[in-house]
């Protein structure tokens, strides 16, 4: 720093008597502590050689409630589609009970360890004017890619509560869209204006342990590091169930889930 | 010395010394000389202290800055992406580079040229002009004149300039020759030439230009914010950093700008708050604590202004910090005495909680003022809790003072009249008496004269009365008018309500009152007693309670009511809290008042100073019918009251509904509520003592009440409250406490973390609020009514406080000169009027119109997800979207219809009802300039062209809106009721009358850029080259359509007619030609 007038008047009548009579009492200096942001990119792999499992099945207490067929006759293209009557597909069961299009994940924070995001992007169909698969999941970032199969133009609308909002008109024979979403979220909703009985469910996760179930209700979770964790399930009109389970290395748990018919608060 | 007698005194000289005590003085001297110096330059300077601390933090923090920055420079000027740009723009500049040094060339050669010839050429046109005016001027007869002029002319012409002319090569021919008209056709001819080579240097470079610009483009986007080397020379300025005083002289070209009334303003609070002054510290960084490494510090004024819009709208140099923060701007020598909090400075800075009021000051005449949310909220409390009842604020809703000066001067207008009237016939009768004709014309004059000015009265007093009718519409009161409180309440609940208003109810906008239970008993009576009892309510059969429950919650109605208590409250503040509801009123009034809560029982005519019932109509042969349309007294003519004061719109729903709204309603009541009888009411000993009550708590203020609808506000107004001088608030017997920092229940004050004295208006409003009776506290009142009169203000919800008390703070008499006073005259001010319309009726309950404000319906859980396209349309740019002319009658009648009401005029799909507010002419008006200037629409409004469709497009058009790619009629009503079960926007007849073409291409085009989350799906067209074009496959009718695909059937749109619609309704798809992969 350059020297200063007053200082140097300063100096010098001090210099004229004694020494040092009253140092500048300049405030202490801030105690400079880093900033206590968490380091970048989450935080370790995870340790295949270690990591265990977790499978199971999701049932229903009770047989599927019945619905009312769809009625397509607002668009002649998606009506000859089928031949038969289509059912909505809110709870879809197969044998014995076990409970389809539900998402089974780990409910925990699991941003200590990072994980790569998949190249392969997650199919969604519209096909005959239903969504196929009826409920998706994917991670965060990863693409997915939507499709129209059908002769007719559809909208692609998710009505998420914590990522961006779209809603993208497809016409037959356009090229397949490709979005990702940036945030977790179970489950988003989509539907297609235009033909208002499509709907599905986007669920987006920031971790790689999750799976929806098939018909036989079946579900695996794979590569967990050991740990005790939050297993959750969750069915669009049933809402969720969880259970803890821990793992210890190279473990292979299973855990069953039943969601209750009666009672549930559908959305 | 040896030589002394012994005994001689010693001698003072020689023998004693000063030394010690000079030398103490002198060490004292010193010391006070440097304790002096120090204080000169330190002690009294803090400033510096704070300066040397933030330079070092500041160049520490540029320096992680300097390499995270220079870091991404290097990232991104290496990445392939922009080394693609950067070559691509240097290959193309280099391509050209050649041909354009050669241009350049040729162009310097031809300025050099230009530059020779530049003098002969002016000199020969100069010479020959001259020379060819003289000839013309001589006179065609004056021949061998003419001919000698010629002759000279043509010598003139014959006659050469000499110019050293510039060759290509380089070299100079001396001295060329040129004839005048060949240094015409040279400098022609070099001035072409040289635009026709500019022309071409541009044409050859565009291409390095555009790529370099994308190069650009595409620097900028990766490289927020600040250059490493513009980083660096902060550094080196941090680093170098001077210690010096920093003030802005405010305004310094301007009037005096002052809060003491003075020369001009100094504000010198940069010199400690230095990460304000922008040299130091550019806008485009926003400094925190936290980049400071001083996050925890209690005492590090360092940030830049967290607000970087607001300063550019109140720029420093023009506002300087004390007009808005307050505080002692001048003061530098201690944290106190800058921020002015001592006694007798009389704009101590406000608190962070409170920092809002300082927008008061100036945008007293805001009822919404951007980026002032806190006293935003103090204003629409300051208006709905009621405080306006009592305490008068300019420029606050004051239709009443408005209606009775209109009142006084039609009466004075009426006597001006009846004089005048008087007068003509003796000023006749003079005339006819008169001696001669002069006198007896002069006095005919005077009485044609007053004639006339009897003319005129009528029109003023016509158009007196046409302003009273709309300041009748407009006059609302906070509270329910109590004449109707005999045919609505029951009887019992009334005493417990004004006893335990809070209790019951908690979220309630009246206040609580501080009564005896005598008073509440004489309140009760005299309000049950002066209740209206006849015309009785028409008795209506029950409803059903689940069908209305179904349309409370799908109307509309908690936009503005809340319906269930503590957690399970749902819906508005707005309105009342309906849960107990079906405790205190009676079924047949609910009925009638969910049809139409502005039907009166009886008109009130303000002449005669009563309610009229069916005698007075009968008297007059006249059927018992007021409303707006039937608003004229039948005794005297003069406009009535013929609407309950109430802003809570007619839903317009059918009896039946109604009645079903009515039965649910009846139901909210807790199951084991009862009520004390109270026949005291009826005694009508009590009525004249709670008459006087009435009156001495100004319950008129908020409630219409029998006799007492002229009585004025009772509290003191509050304009300018914020400016009261302290020894003005009286404090009692707290003044002692306030002033050491005690709180009225004995607790230390506490503000900001420090304990610190509350005698100063934030402290006293403060504690008024939250008890108004406390200054009355230990003090003996022999008349009770001598008590302070404020009721408890309902200010339930963290934060009410405080932003009423912002709003108060704020409330200045302004020191400020005129001109900073926010009073746009352009199209902001129609901003700021309509805000008061918009707040008046809570149309922000539904709407969202302010971009980023939610409404109330938004997030409620009935329209979450999917179900988000049930709510009411987004307002942002409706002035843009709508024919202003439509949007009049829309507002005025919203169901579009004289017969068929029950439902909306637009979006007929939508459960949730736009209601009809009755508003009044000019606040239609306000309403309407306000959606235009929000959206920046000229004033006023020019109806264009309607847009015109041959039949070929039309046929065209109709092909392309029924193809598979354009879904339109899936979702856009039809008028079909068959179709429209599905329906979920609105009928394409509309448009034509209602849309503006613009708004309407921009939204067919790309409508999530208006309303992100519409339903309307975007990519329905798709750019191709200056036009759009549908996305899908494309009609083979329109497969050589070369126009603008959004264009046309927006035309067509427009141009829309129900057969046409009718007919497309189910037309099959026409064939289309598939230009993707799709295929059939």
């Amino acid at each position: 720093m350059r020297i200063k007038w007053q200082a140097a008047i300063f100096t010098a009548a001090l210099a004229l008597t004694f020494a040092g009579c009253g140092g500048g009492e300049k405030p202490a200096p801030e105690s400079s502590t880093a900033p206590a942001s968490a380091p970048a990119g989450g935080g370790a792999a995870v340790d295949a050689t270690t990591a265990g499992s977790v499978s199971g099945t999701v049932n229903l207490d009770s047989p599927a409630p019945t619905f009312k067929a769809i009625n397509m006759s607002a668009e002649a293209f998606c009506s000859k589609a089928h031949t038969s009557a289509v059912m909505p597909e809110d709870v879809v069961t197969g044998d014995k009970g076990a409970l389809a299009n539900v998402v089974v994940y780990v409910k925990d924070d699991m941003s200590k360890y990072s994980f790569d995001t998949p190249k392969d992007p997650v199919a969604l169909d519209q096909r005959g004017c239903m969504y196929s698969p009826h409920v998706v999941a994917l991670m965060a970032g990863q693409t997915i890619e939507v499709k129209n199969d059908d002769q007719t133009t559809h909208n692609i609308h998710p009505t998420p509560k914590d990522n961006r909002e779209w809603n993208q008109s497809q016409p037959p024979g356009a090229a397949p869209l490709d979005e990702t979403f940036a945030r977790g979220e179970v489950a988003i909703p989509v539907k297609c204006n235009v033909h208002p009985w499509m709907k599905g469910y986007i669920a987006v996760f920031k971790h790689p342990f999750f799976a929806v179930t098939t018909k036989d209700g079946k579900f695996e979770l794979k590569g967990l590091p050991p740990g005790t964790y939050t297993i959750e399930a969750w069915q669009e009109k049933y809402g969720v169930v969880d259970q803890q389970v821990t793992i210890g290395p190279k473990d292979s748990k299973t855990v069953s889930f039943t969601f209750k018919a009666a009672g549930a608060t559908g959305d | 010395m040896a030589d002394l007698p012994p005994n001689a005194p010693k001698d003072p000289i020689v023998t004693s010394s000063f030394s010690t005590p000079l030398m103490i003085c002198s060490v004292l001297l010193m010391i006070t000389v440097a304790w002096s110096l120090w204080d000169e330059m330190y002690g009294l300077r803090p400033w510096r202290a704070y300066q040397t601390r933030f330079a070092k933090a500041y160049a520490t923090y540029l320096d992680k800055e300097v390499g995270r920055q220079k870091k991404l420079e290097s990232d991104v000027y290496s990445a392939p992406e922009y080394k693609k740009l950067a070559a691509e723009a240097d290959f193309l500049e280099a391509a050209a580079k050649a041909k354009d040094d050669a241009i350049a060339k040729q162009i310097a050669v031809l300025d050099s040229q230009r530059a020779a010839i530049g003098d002969a050429f002016k000199d020969a046109r100069g010479k020959i002009g001259h020379l060819v005016y003289m000839l013309e001027i001589v006179p065609e007869k004056d021949k061998s004149e003419k001919e000698s002029r010629l002759k000279d002319l043509n010598e003139a012409k014959a006659g050469t300039w000499k110019v050293d002319w510039p060759t290509a090569d380089g070299s100079i021919e001396k001295d060329k020759k040129f004839t005048a008209d060949q240094l015409n056709d040279t400098f022609t001819s070099l001035m072409a030439e040289r635009a026709k080579l500019v022309a071409e240097r541009g044409d050859n470079d565009a291409a390095g230009k555009v790529a370099r610009a994308k190069a650009n483009v595409y620097l900028s986007d990766h490289l927020p914010g600040l250059s490493a080397a513009a980083l660096e020379g902060l550094r080196t300025s941090a680093r170098d950093w001077d210690e010096t005083l920093i003030q802005i002289n405010v305004n310094p070209s301007g009037s005096s700008i002052n809060n003491l009334g003075g020369a001009g303003l100094v504000d010198r609070c940069q010199s400690c708050h230095i990460g304000t002054d922008q040299k130091l510290v550019p806008p485009q960084l926003t400094l925190t604590k936290a980049d400071l490494g001083m996050a925890k510090s209690n005492d590090a004024p360092f940030t830049s202004h967290p607000e970087p819009d607001l300063i550019k709208t109140h720029t420093l140099e023009r506002f300087g910090c004390s007009p808005c923060h307050g505080g002692n701007g001048r003061a530098i020598d201690s944290v106190t005495r800058g921020h002015g909090r001592y006694e007798h400075w009389l704009w101590p800075l406000y608190y962070r909680e409170n920092f809002d009021a300082g927008c008061q000051q100036c945008h007293a005449a805001d009822m919404v003022t951007d980026h002032a949310e806190v006293l935003n909220h103090g204003r629409q409390l300051y208006r709905q809790r009621g405080c306006i009842g009592c305490h008068r604020y300019q420029g606050f809703d004051n239709q009443d003072e408005q209606l009775v000066s209109a009142r006084q001067q039609i009466t004075q207008l009426g006597s001006d009249k009846l004089q005048d009237e008087l007068d003509i016939p003796r000023l006749q009768k003079l005339g006819d008496n008169a001696p001669d004709n002069e006198a007896a014309n002069r006095y005919y004059a005077q009485a044609n004269n007053l004639t006339v000015s009897v003319s005129r009265i009528d029109a003023q007093s016509a158009e007196l009365e046409r302003r009273s009718h709309t300041l009748l519409e407009e006059i609302k009161k906070v509270g329910p008018d109590l004449k109707d409180a005999r045919l609505k309440l029951r009887k019992e609940w009334i005493p417990y309500w004004i006893g335990h208003t809070h209790e019951f109810r908690p979220t309630t906008k009246m206040p609580q009152f501080r009564l005896a239970d005598d008073q509440v008993q004489a309140i009760a009576a005299f309000v049950w007693q002066s209740g209206i009892t006849s015309p009785v309510l028409e008795h209506q059969p029950a409803g059903n309670a689940t069908h209305g429950k179904e349309l409370f919650e799908e109307r509309g109605c908690l936009a503005c009511h809340s319906m269930g208590e503590g957690a399970n409250k749902m819906g508005g503040t707005f309105a009342a809290n309906l849960s107990r509801v079906g405790e205190k009123e009676n079924y047949d009034y609910i009925v009638r008042w969910v049809h139409n809560p502005r039907q009166r029982t009886r008109p009130y005519c303000p002449y005669e100073k009563r309610d009229l019932g069916p005698e007075d109509y009968a008297k007059h042969n006249l059927p018992y019918v007021f409303d707006l349309d039937h608003s004229k007294c039948p005794n005297d003519g003069h406009e009535l009251a013929v609407q309950q004061p109430t802003v809570m719109p007619s839903l317009r729903l059918s009896i039946e509904d109604a009645r079903d709204i009515a039965s649910y309603l009846i139901t909210q009541k807790h199951p084991d509520a009862s009520y004390a009888a109270a026949d005291y009411m009826d005694d009508p000993a009590l009525k004249p003592k709670g008459e006087e009550l009435v009156k001495h708590f100004g319950c008129a203020g908020c409630h219409e009440i029998s006799g007492l609808e002229d009585e004025g506000r009772i509290g003191t107004e509050l304009t300018n409250e914020g400016s009261k001088p302290i020894e003005r608030l009286d404090f009692a017997l707290y003044t002692e406490d306030a002033k050491r920092g005690v709180l009225p229940d004995g607790k230390p004050s506490i503000r900001n973390g420090h304990e610190v004295a509350w005698f100063d208006s934030k402290g006293f409003f403060e504690h008024k609020l939250e008890n108004p009776g406390v200054y009355d506290q230990g003090k003996y009142h022999s008349n009770p009514m001598d008590a302070l009169r404020m009721p408890k203000p309902n200010l339930y919800e963290p934060g009410d406080l405080e932003a009423l008390v912002t709003f108060l703070l704020g409330s200045t008499d302004p020191t400020l000169p005129q001109e900073y006073m926010y009073k746009p005259q352009d199209r902001r001010r129609y901003v700021q009027e309509g805000w008061w319309v918009v707040t008046k009726y809570n149309c922000i309950g539904c709407h969202q119109i302010g971009i980023g404000q939610r409404s109330i319906l938004m997030d409620l859980p009935m329209y979450q997800a999917e179900n988000k396209q049930n709510l009411p349309p987004v307002l942002t740019t409706e002035g843009a979207r709508v024919n202003p002319e439509w949007l009049k009658g829309f507002l005025a009648n919203p169901s579009l219809s004289t017969t068929d009401t029950n439902r909306n005029g637009v979006r007929s799909y939508l459960q949730v009802r736009m209601p009809t507010f009755y508003l009044s002419d000019d606040e239609i008006r306000k309403l309407v300039l306000f959606f235009e200037a929000m959206s920046s629409q000229p004033e006023p409004y020019i109806q264009p062209k309607p847009p015109a469709i041959t039949d070929t497009e039309r046929a065209m058009a109709r092909d392309l809106f029924t193809s598979p790619a354009a879904p339109c009629l899936k979702c856009h009503a039809t008028g079909n009721a068959e179709h429209d079960k599905n329906a979920i926007a609105p009928n394409f007849l509309l448009a034509k009358d209602r849309l503006q073409t613009p708004w309407t291409t921009r939204w067919i085009t790309d409508p999530a850029k208006i309303i992100p989350g519409t339903a309307m799906p975007s990519g329905l067209f798709k750019r191709d080259g200056d036009h759009w074009v549908f996305t899908g496959p494309v009609p083979t009718a329109l497969q050589h359509y070369t126009g603008d695909q959004a264009d046309l059937l927006v035309r067509y749109m427009f141009n829309l007619t129900p057969q046409e619609q009718a007919a497309l309704v189910g037309r099959t798809p026409t064939s289309t030609k598939s230009s993707g992969n799709g295929g059939n």
